[in-house]
């Protein structure tokens, strides 16, 4: 993992994570743990069950997520990651896309994949 | 002239004495950490960008736009390099969590959105920006990773 390029680990990450989100919701629960901590537009959720459940019961039954900006950074001698997004989300039936940002910080497993312990979403209105 | 460094000395005084009062408590202290900080940061970014040096040290990261600077020295440069005097910044939302469990290193991660004011310009900009700030003996925080992004229309 530390021979990887941060930048290539973290666009394949956010690359996963939107596409399960977009396909296979319930998927998601691989990238949690029970540590794991989720904002979702200011509400506060602990933990992969949780969070999971709050995240398959979102208003919307189909969505897609269009990335257009991806920053990452080291995130101290832990060796996680941050990862900054930003983009556009269409849901199913509406005309206008939402704008959002969101912030994972990214931590190794031993098997040498990542999880995510902090997430924060939040939507971009006009 | 003497007026300013004492208001600004008073700013830092009272923003460290936040801190470290806070950090003696330690648990969920995350949310007034990170208000005091947000606080803190913005008001030097619009009255005294030179200060903002304060808040880095070597190890520090910014991603500008995209861009990546290392370092105090050269992420003091940038911000004061940017190219417009005066600014305003109008926050809307601040979001937090501690960043390592509980008896880690006491990270907190402060996730920002709002927009920025240029003077001059007619409309504003709206931006996000991610803080990863990191405590110090003395009771306070620095910022160890800082990315900030335009949010465009």
């Amino acid at each position: 993992m530390s021979q990887m390029d941060p930048d290539a680990v973290s666009k394949a990450f956010v690359e996963h994570y939107y596409s399960t989100f977009d396909t296979n919701r319930v998927g998601l629960a691989g990238l949690y743990q029970e540590a794991s901590m989720l904002t979702f537009e200011g509400q506060k959720i602990q933990g992969v069950q949780s969070i999971v459940a709050k995240l398959t019961s979102l208003p919307f039954n189909q969505c897609k997520h269009h990335i257009s900006t991806v920053d990452c950074q080291p995130s101290g001698p832990a060796s996680g990651m941050l990862v900054f997004v930003s983009g556009n989300l269409q849901l199913a039936g509406e005309e206008h896309t939402l704008k959002f940002s969101q912030m994972f910080h990214l931590m190794p497993t031993p098997q040498g994949s990542f999880y995510v312990f902090n997430d924060i979403f939040r939507l971009n209105y006009a | 002239m003497f007026i300013f460094l004492f208001s600004f000395a008073k700013n830092i005084f009272n923003f460290i004495l936040e801190i470290s009062t806070m950090a003696e408590t330690n648990k969920g202290m995350e949310e007034e950490v990170a208000s005091a900080f947000v606080n803190h940061y913005y008001h030097l970014f619009d009255n005294d960008r030179s200060s903002l040096s304060t808040l880095y040290n070597a190890t520090s990261l910014l991603t500008f736009e995209g861009q990546k600077i290392y370092g105090v020295e050269d992420i003091s440069n940038k911000l004061k390099q940017l190219p417009f005097d005066q600014c305003r910044h109008s926050i809307s939302t601040v979001d937090s969590q501690p960043s390592s469990i509980a008896g880690g290193c006491g990270g907190i991660i402060v996730f920002v959105s709002g927009s920025l004011q240029l003077h001059g310009e007619d409309h504003p900009l709206r931006f996000s920006q991610t803080f990863h700030l990191i405590p110090v003996l003395q009771g306070s925080f620095f910022v160890q990773n800082e990315m900030f992004r335009l949010n465009y229309g």
